[in-house]
């Protein structure tokens, strides 16, 4: 279905979409920029959120609607043609739907380690301005978290928002926290002003980012009536490895012992054993190693291991793939992604 | 007259901007009125009002008595109990909450004890969806209840003062509810206006003045007599006739309110329809994004308007006549269907109030849109609009109803495929052997070591959405491990429920059924029967003794709440199935309220943590304990922490339910979220919760208690602060100025454990 620009939403409203992964604070992020905007900087403004079924690691949208002091905000509505999208996490440029329906005189931020330039980024539009901050470096940096750098990052590429009144909201929300927390905050924020970093000539879309209309998977002629799911254990296709925040655990196979304790604690259900039978003929088993796609990185087995057989380690591009054990070899891992 | 929308005018009253959403609206107004008693339950989207609140009455806020409900239900006999003492009462619910409460709802309103309810409208299961439609409140038309719509967050903090004025006057004498819609107003911050004078406030709103209370010893009345015909028809006439003086009452207060404040609201919103031709219909939210599209097509020449009434119940049958009387075409657009009604309740009542107008030539359509929180843009506003400006121009409507922004599928798309179904006999590989013993007439277990137990086929699939670090997946994991054969589950409502069944996907790979949980232990108990009649009756194959299918009713605590009658009813009946509880101590799954079965002093989202209050401010319901007076098989305790010993109990268990009868069993179960710990810190936290004997491990078999784990036999036991200090949400408890809460703590616990010890020291206990 073609939006039809006549009906856009108030032709006064500047509209904001944070695109991001549950824990790295996007709502938090977009409660203080709207706030910011209508206790601090007397504009009118709404904020909300919407998420996905899992507690952790799903895509997170966050949206921001201003408008001018005496200017009704009405509508409810997700934004669907945002004036600026923030991206949270590069990997999340890789969808198409991250950027859709971003202007064609909009703004585009996001968070990427220096030089990156991740694929998806040429949905932009040519004539768009697009920004990158090394978010997760300043947050790691500063001993604060993404979300206040990419709001430092908004606060400067935009010039409808003013970036003292965003600072100050920021620091009003720690409140009652220790000097420390609050100038590691403001330290943060501030990087992500002053390191933001234009990324010209990217984008190859021609005009707005077409907005992406998505259909579920079943609808009222094909779904089983009632609700009901006769495919036992098909969450086995979802791919939850976004839900780990830099750490994994890896198994040091020559320091097991398969005594199987760790099993017993895996929330994740993701280690993987074999059976075999010794050379005296006796039954084992061996733990083969950990299927990454469901690792969430609790490091409960880390924790519960004698042996030390067990290791966090820092999780490295690739390392994943590169280590992972497959649980269910034979499964098609690409239908039904968490992000399909 | 009608045809203004709500105005910001000049304040008559000192007011100050905030950024509020619209539970956080309605809190606050609930904090300006200064409400006596709050009986509330948690339901999302409806509970962060009484979170809210929570926070507030931490900081020394209001003094509203808070009181945390076992289930909608009894929220609703607690507010009406309240309500009866002649104070001013509050509570908000949502969805199911709203149901459960139903039955309440009538009795309120018959005998005419005012109040204010809160809805943050949610669809109604099944299958369950949290989010916002108008299901809810529909069941509710019928109720007796005066109904406010509230459009925005504004609308949620204003209405609630209003709801106050209009219950309360002598000619109304009814409850009244205040419907804003799920998440999108409830969830959404907007800029609202809220008053800063306290005395204009106070004037406004007066004094509650009840012609009758239940506390006045010296006027005794009688409430609620048994009343059969002839009288009964007499007291609803009177009730009717209270709702007609609503329809005067509302408007009266409104303009009383508009003075205080300069927002003008009337019973129905109306907006661009002095010469609309076409109209649309709707409620709340909905009708605000539908005029910013009557808006441009107004620009484009098409004389367009929105209709929404501020009032539901009465229903302002008079002004929708009247507004819609020179309307040509109209699409009402219902957030619910009225099923087999050809719409729903909205479009009804207004083909009924049309249908009165004997000059009316309105065509009417009618569509279902926005169910479950499928979101309403402008596109779809604008397809109403252009339906119904066909409608006019031709003269007829084509289709009278329709459900819009509904998808039929495609044949070749589907969710993937589920993993082989697990064997019975792949699964059941005697990890755990139970014998009788006929000197003990009790059951022992022989476990085979862990490491064999690691290539058991897994009932439960990985992928599932849980939390890093949750708790419960170790504690299935361990069941599964040692149960044999055909196995059933049944999940109440709670994190587990949620994370594993996101549809159109499933973590479960045995058959899995979810009820709400007021009533999963009945609804298996229902099932266990079918199972052995229709064994009986040779529909299905029957088992060799100990091989029936094993049934299970997992829940959380907070289930064990709301679902205890239901829970207990079944334990009574003794039917041969498993209840199994993963206490994480908290509705975890809603964002951390308190239950019944968080400890004291802990905090929670509804027990928060401030100068006025030190979170929860009674003792963790003895669960198990209330099961072994049921005098079932089997009871037992278990942790996540202790696999060997869960294992053994879960094997027993499976023996017991398959020949005697019901066996419930209480596992302690991580919650690194909630809790406030690290992902990792399960197996020391929940150490600590036994070895200071909060979790005495120990069982309850065939009447006599042992404990299986004694932190005092083998020199373990542990201050009980020293659990405490492990916690985010209990570290407070620790500070010198809560020492008194401290030994409360350790004394409850002490006296506990001692009792146990005695019953596990004697044969017959």
């Amino acid at each position: 279905m073609a939006r039809d620009p006549s009906v856009r939403s108030g032709a006064d409203l500047f509209e904001v979409r944070f695109e991001s992964i549950g824990g790295l604070g996007a709502h938090v992020a977009g409660k203080i920029v709207a706030g910011a905007a209508v206790l601090r900087m007397n504009m009118n403004g709404s904020h909300f959120s919407s998420y996905g079924s899992e507690k952790k690691g799903s895509v997170v949208r966050s949206f921001i609607r201003l408008a001018p002091a005496d200017s009704a905000i009405r509508t409810s509505a997700p934004i669907e043609e945002p004036d600026v999208v923030v991206v949270f996490h590069a990997g999340l440029l890789a969808h198409p739907a991250t950027l859709s329906g971003l202007r064609a005189g909009g703004t585009l931020i996001f968070a990427g380690n220096e030089g990156d330039l991740p694929e998806g980024l040429e949905r932009a539009p040519g004539t768009a301005k697009v920004f990158r901050v090394d978010a997760q470096k300043i947050a790691f940096e500063e001993k604060s978290r993404e979300n206040a750098v990419l709001i430092g990052a908004l606060a400067e590429a935009v010039p409808e928002l003013d970036r003292q009144s965003v600072l100050d909201a920021l620091t009003a929300t720690f409140a009652g926290k220790s000097d420390a927390v609050v100038d590691s905050n403001t330290r943060a924020f501030n990087r992500g002003a002053d390191e933001l970093e234009a990324v010209a000539g990217i984008g190859r879309q021609d005009g707005d980012v077409p907005t992406m209309q998505s259909h579920p998977a079943w609808g009222y002629r094909s779904a089983p009536i009632g609700g009901v799911l006769p495919t036992p254990g098909n969450t086995a296709h979802n791919d939850l490895h976004t839900s780990r925040t830099g750490w994994m655990p890896i198994l040091e196979r020559d320091k097991c012992i398969d005594c199987g304790m760790c099993d017993m604690v895996c929330p994740d259900l993701c280690l993987v054993w074999s059976t075999h039978v010794d050379a005296d003929g006796n039954p084992g088993v061996k733990l083969d190693g950990i299927d990454y796609q469901y690792c969430k990185g609790c490091m409960r087995c880390v924790e519960t291991c004698s042996t030390g057989a067990m290791i966090r380690e820092a999780e490295e591009p690739g390392k994943a793939d590169e280590l992972r054990v497959p649980l269910f070899p034979g499964l098609a891992t690409a239908a039904g992604g968490k992000h399909a | 007259m009608l045809d203004q929308a709500r105005a910001i005018s000049p304040q008559p009253v000192r007011q100050v901007h905030d950024f509020k959403s619209g539970n956080e609206a309605a809190a606050l107004a609930a904090r300006d009125i200064g409400f006596h008693v709050m009986g509330y339950f948690p339901i999302t989207p409806s509970t962060e009002v009484a979170e809210t609140l929570s926070k507030m009455q931490a900081d020394g806020e209001h003094d509203i008595v808070m009181i945390p409900a076992d289930g909608e239900h009894g929220a609703a006999g607690i507010c009406y109990g309240a309500a009866l003492g002649g104070g001013r009462v509050l509570n908000a619910t949502s969805s199911q909450g709203l149901l459960y409460a139903l039955e309440q709802l009538p009795v309120q309103s018959g005998t005419r004890v005012p109040m204010v309810l809160n809805i943050s409208t949610r669809t109604v299961s099944g299958p369950l969806d949290i989010r916002c439609d108008h299901s809810d409140i529909y069941f509710v038309l019928n109720a007796g209840w005066v109904i406010l719509m509230a459009r925005d967050p504004q609308a949620a903090y204003d209405l609630n003062f209003c709801a106050v004025r209009i219950g309360e006057h002598a000619d109304v004498r009814l409850p009244v509810i205040v419907a804003y819609d799920g998440f999108l107003t409830s969830h959404q911050k907007r800029r609202i206006d809220r008053f800063d004078d306290p005395d204009a406030v106070k004037a406004f709103l007066g004094e509650r003045e009840d012609p009758y209370t239940a506390l006045d010893p010296e006027h005794p009345v009688t409430f609620g007599p048994y009343m059969n015909d002839p009288d009964l028809i007499n007291n609803k006439v009177q009730q009717h006739e209270a709702m007609e003086a609503a329809r005067r009452v509302i408007p009266e207060v409104f303009a009383e309110f508009a003075a205080l404040s300069g927002r003008d609201y009337r019973t129905v919103d109306a907006y661009r329809m002095d010469d609309a031709e076409v109209a649309l219909v709707l409620l709340n939210s909905a009708a605000e994004n539908a005029k910013e599209v009557a808006d441009s097509l107004r620009e484009q020449g098409h004389k367009v308007g929105v209709v929404s009434p501020n009032v539901l119940r009465p229903f302002p049958t008079d002004e929708i006549r009247r507004l819609l009387r020179n309307v040509r075409a109209v699409v009402v657009g219902d957030r619910g269907d009225s099923y087999g009604a050809e719409g729903g309740n909205l479009s009804l009542e207004v083909r009924a109030a049309l249908q009165q107008d004997p000059d009316n030539k309105t065509l009417v359509m009618s569509r279902i849109y926005g169910l479950g929180g499928k979101d309403f843009y402008a596109t779809d506003a604008e397809e109403f609009f252009n339906e119904a400006l066909a409608a006019a121009a031709t003269g007829k409507v084509d289709v009278p109803f329709e459900y819009h922004g509904a998808y039929a599928g495609d044949d070749a798309a589907g969710p993937p495929p589920g993993l082989p179904p697990i064997q019975s006999e792949a699964v059941s590989r005697g990890m755990a052997k139970v014998t009788p013993n006929p000197d003990t007439n009790k059951l022992e277990v022989e476990l085979k070591p862990l490491w064999e137990m690691t290539t058991t086929p897994s009932r439960i699939a990985p992928g599932h959405g849980a939390c890093p670090g949750c708790g419960f997946f170790p504690m299935l994991r361990q069941a599964y491990n040692v149960l044999e054969g055909n196995v059933v589950v049944l999940f109440q409502t709670g994190c587990a429920m949620v994370t594993t069944t996101g549809y159109p996907k499933t973590a479960h790979r045995i058959t899995y059924i979810h009820n709400l949980f007021q009533n999963g232990a009945a609804t298996l108990s229902g099932l266990v029967e079918m199972y052995h009649e229709r064994v009986r009756r040779g529909e299905l194959p029957a088992a060799p003794e100990g091989e029936d299918t094993t049934f299970i009713m997992v829940t959380g605590d907070g289930g064990m709440d709301i679902g205890m009658g239901a829970a207990l009813g079944t334990a009574h009946r003794n039917h041969k199935m498993i209840i199994l509880e993963y206490d994480n101590q908290g509705y975890m799954n809603t964002g951390s309220q308190l239950s019944y079965a968080t400890p004291f002093g802990h905090r929670t989202s509804t027990s928060e943590v401030g100068d006025a209050m030190s979170g929860k401010r009674f003792h963790h319901k003895d669960t198990p304990q209330i099961f072994a007076a049921c005098n079932l098989p089997y009871v037992f305790t278990a942790s996540e922490g202790y696999p060997e010993d869960f294992m053994r109990k879960m094997s027993k268990a499976q023996w017991y339910a398959q020949r005697q009868g019901l066996v419930y069993g209480k596992v302690l179960s991580f919650c690194p979220l909630n809790w406030r710990t690290a992902d990792d810190a399960a197996q020391e936290v929940l150490q600590a919760a036994i070895d200071c004997c909060f979790f005495p491990l120990y069982e309850v078999e065939k009447g006599a208690t042992h404990v299986t784990y004694d932190p005092d036999a083998i020199g373990r036991r542990r201050p009980v602060g020293e659990w405490l200090g492990m916690m985010g949400k209990t570290k407070h408890i620790l500070a010198p100025e809560h020492a008194d809460q401290l030994e409360m703590t350790e004394q409850e616990i002490g006296r506990r454990w001692r009792r146990l010890k005695i019953k596990s020291e004697h044969p017959e206990l």
